[in-house]
């Protein structure tokens, strides 16, 4: 099985594989969708939580940056990116 | 044609400058409003055109897409479809767009030009996208999306002619010729792919994105160092509050002083004269003090919005605030209620979920308002020796203040894990928001926002407490009390709070207390003006107790433990109609006001009696 976003280490880029839609709400995914986090986009993880937790996600998406829960960026498989 | 002004709609994603645009163009031309049966506002206004000739311009809530997730996004798009109720399908559209997130917010763009509208993109924060390092050729970007694309710096006020020239050439060619029917809607997918193209084409230069933003975010949001610039941030802020004030706040008060002492020597004694030395100068000027207070409160909570803090600040809540089921999202909701809870509660508006949207409302009364400024600093003032703890530069008022803040946080987060278990039950809710670029604050935007703040609590003082304490005022002077005893335990408001006083008497509350408490139901702050009235009153004509500070009185005749003991309750107690109003509307019906005035008027019972009698227990009774 691929490494999840939201294991991911930080700072460095992956590009996303696999995206289990089926288990997200549809207005989870179209979010997901309206940020540009689909199959084939490259992101990267910056932040990741503060000291009580993992949760939130910083991500940057080309050039906007976005935050998601731990939970949506488990259901998002990441692979490294082609060098 | 008809011969009708033109109305224009502005469209486009969160965050693309839209309302800044519609500023810019309308001025003080506009009007808000509710669309009918839901609460989303609608912003409509005028502007003109070079020539002179009008036109509307409705500013659509901001939408990444035409497929609506919220009831703002509904709206969006029943307007641009002509199926709102009450609104004329637009007769032309002007997208706005970010020039340096052109990947993402040309996607809905697309969509928004397949709908066959005379259309205009405003190519808007050409100014940041320039300081990222990013050149755009706007002629090859209008070439891709066929339609006219119009650089703007929307808070500069820059490129507003020549988008409405565009805008009228627009309306003009749309009627001469007949535009192509829009194909069937391509796929998300392709859609993102189309726009990134887009993109590409039109990017001329572009150097690696932020510099030095990345830097500060690396601190910003640290898992540990953010959130100790965060609590230090706040704790500035308080300290701020206390310590930048006392100059402006003094001279207020004695500004105040002066017009009493010029009323008292020019007019004979008489009813008119009481009611407005000891009712209306009294009772208002002890509010109006505070002032200053709330000015340099507001202006914290402004530059961390203009700046975009404020997003970092509910990235680094999140965690903690998902822990009792609430996201994010309500940081910022529950930071304005620090200033006044009615914009608070107005701001949950973009909470998506219903439960966590309602827990947010519920308890952000909580959060210390301004008005409660007044009473706490009243009381701190009189109770907390003006020292520095153990050498440092910090002040120890300034410590109970933010102790005072801090308890309200607790409260409310403990209050909002238990709602969320109970009454408000539902699944975890998501925090997806888009992070924006940091900026600097805009002195001529902060200035006017602080402008209108000081006005509506001048107004406020003006109305709702200058009417308060003048009912009270009168109360309190009737009937005349007999020689030898007190006017203000004889009067009809005396007696009245003689009678609250049995209730409120175990948690250490004395009758000045419950004097002030029954006013200080229309707002919190009037509780302080009451005991300045009564005070002023009972002072009647010996000119030395006149003289006497109230916080000097109080400090004479409370224990420290009745003092605590009203501070505790002052954390939790609903004593604002505005309040109750406000989240009456919000929430559809009476249920919910009813509710959150009830479990706040228990809490607060419960933790003024619990610091009364631990106050007691350790010798400060
Ligand atoms: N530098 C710069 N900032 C802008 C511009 N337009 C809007 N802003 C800022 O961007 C932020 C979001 O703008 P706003 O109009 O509220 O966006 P909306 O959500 O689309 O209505 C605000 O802080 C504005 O001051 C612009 O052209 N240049």
């Amino acid at each position: 099985m691929n490494p999840r976003l939201d294991s991911a280490p930080l700072g460095v880029a992956v590009r996303i594989s696999r995206i289990d839609w089926d288990a997200m709400s549809q207005d989870e995914g179209r979010r997901l969708r309206e940020f540009g986090l689909m199959e084939g986009i490259e992101i990267t993880p910056l932040h990741r939580g503060s000291l009580f937790s993992r949760d939130p996600l910083a991500l940057a998406v080309g050039r906007m940056q976005v935050i998601i829960r731990a939970r949506q960026a488990a259901m998002i498989e990441v692979a490294p990116t082609a060098p | 044609m008809t011969a009708a002004i033109p109305t224009i709609a502005l469209a486009g994603n969160p965050n693309a400058g839209k309302s800044s645009l519609f500023n810019a163009l309308t001025g003080a031309r506009q009007k808000i409003a509710n669309y009918p049966g839901v609460t989303v506002e609608r912003k409509a206004g005028h502007a003109s055109f070079a020539d002179g000739r009008p036109l509307g311009l409705i500013d659509l809530p901001g939408s990444y897409s035409l497929t609506p997730a919220s009831p703002d996004e509904a709206v969006t798009r029943d307007v641009l479809l002509g199926q709102q109720a009450g609104e004329r399908r637009p007769d032309a559209l002007v997208v706005v767009v970010d020039a340096a997130n052109l990947d993402n917010h040309l996607c809905f763009a697309l969509e928004l030009i397949a709908l066959g509208l005379p259309t205009v993109v405003a190519l808007n924060m050409l100014d940041l996208a320039t300081r990222d390092g990013l050149t755009l050729d706007p002629a090859i970007l209008s070439r891709e999306l066929g339609v006219p694309v119009v650089p703007t710096v929307a808070v500069r006020k820059r490129g507003l002619t020549d988008l409405l020239a565009a805008v009228d050439g627009a309306i003009l060619s749309h009627q001469t010729q007949a535009t192509a029917q829009s194909a069937p809607p391509p796929s998300d997918a392709a859609l993102h792919q189309r726009a990134k193209a887009i993109s590409r084409a039109a990017t001329l230069c572009e150097t690696p994105v932020r510099r030095w933003t990345g830097r500060v975010d690396n601190v910003v949001l640290h898992p540990v160092g953010g959130f100790i610039l965060l609590v230090a941030l706040m704790f500035v802020m308080f300290q701020a509050v206390f310590s930048w004030a006392t100059p402006f706040a003094d001279a207020l008060e004695g500004g105040i002083g002066v017009i009493q002492t010029w009323v008292v020597d020019s007019f004979p004694d008489n009813f008119l004269r009481g009611l407005v030395v000891e009712g209306l100068l009294a009772g208002v000027g002890a509010v109006v003090v505070f002032l200053p207070q709330i000015l340099i409160l507001f202006l914290f909570i402004l530059l961390l919005e203009a700046s975009g803090y404020m997003t970092r600040a509910a990235f680094l809540m999140d965690g903690l605030m998902g822990k009792v089921g609430l996201s994010g999202r309500g940081f910022i909701p529950l930071l304005s209620s620090f200033a006044c809870a009615v914009p608070g509660i107005m701001a949950t508006r973009a909470i998506p979920d219903e439960k966590d949207r309602l827990t947010t409302i519920l308890i952000a009364p909580l959060m210390t308002c301004s008005a409660r400024m007044p009473v706490y600093t009243l009381i701190i003032g009189a109770f907390i020796p003006a020292q520095k703890v153990g050498g440092t530069p910090i002040g120890l008022q300034g410590l109970v203040l933010f102790g005072l803040f801090l308890s309200g946080i607790i409260g409310a987060l403990l209050v909002a894990l238990v709602l969320r278990r109970s009454v408000t039950k539902g699944n975890a809710t998501g925090f997806m928001m888009e992070m924006p670029r940091y900026q600097w604050p805009r002195p001529a935007d902060i200035a006017i926002a602080l402008w209108q703040r000081a006005w509506i609590f001048l107004r406020r003082a003006g109305t709702i407490i200058a009417a308060t304490t003048v009912i009270l005022w009168l109360l309190l002077t009737f009937p005349q009390a007999p020689a030898g005893q007190s006017q203000v335990e004889y009067s009809i408001g005396g007696r009245i709070a003689s009678g609250l006083e049995v209730v409120v008497a175990p948690i250490g509350f004395n009758h000045d207390i419950a004097l002030a408490l029954i006013p200080a139901m229309a707002a919190r702050e009037v509780a302080v003006s009451a005991m300045a009235t009564a005070n002023a009153i009972d002072a009647g004509d010996n000119e030395e107790a006149m003289a006497e500070q109230l916080s000097d009185r109080i400090a004479g005749r409370w224990s420290i433990a009745t003092a605590l003991a009203f501070l505790a309750w002052f954390v939790f107690a609903p004593q604002c109609i505005s309040t109750i109003a406000i989240t009456k509307r919000e929430t559809n019906g009476w249920k919910w006001p009813l509710f959150m005035v009830g479990y706040l008027f228990a809490l607060a019972y419960a933790a003024a009696g619990i610091t009364y009698w631990t106050a007691v227990a350790f010798g400060l009774g």
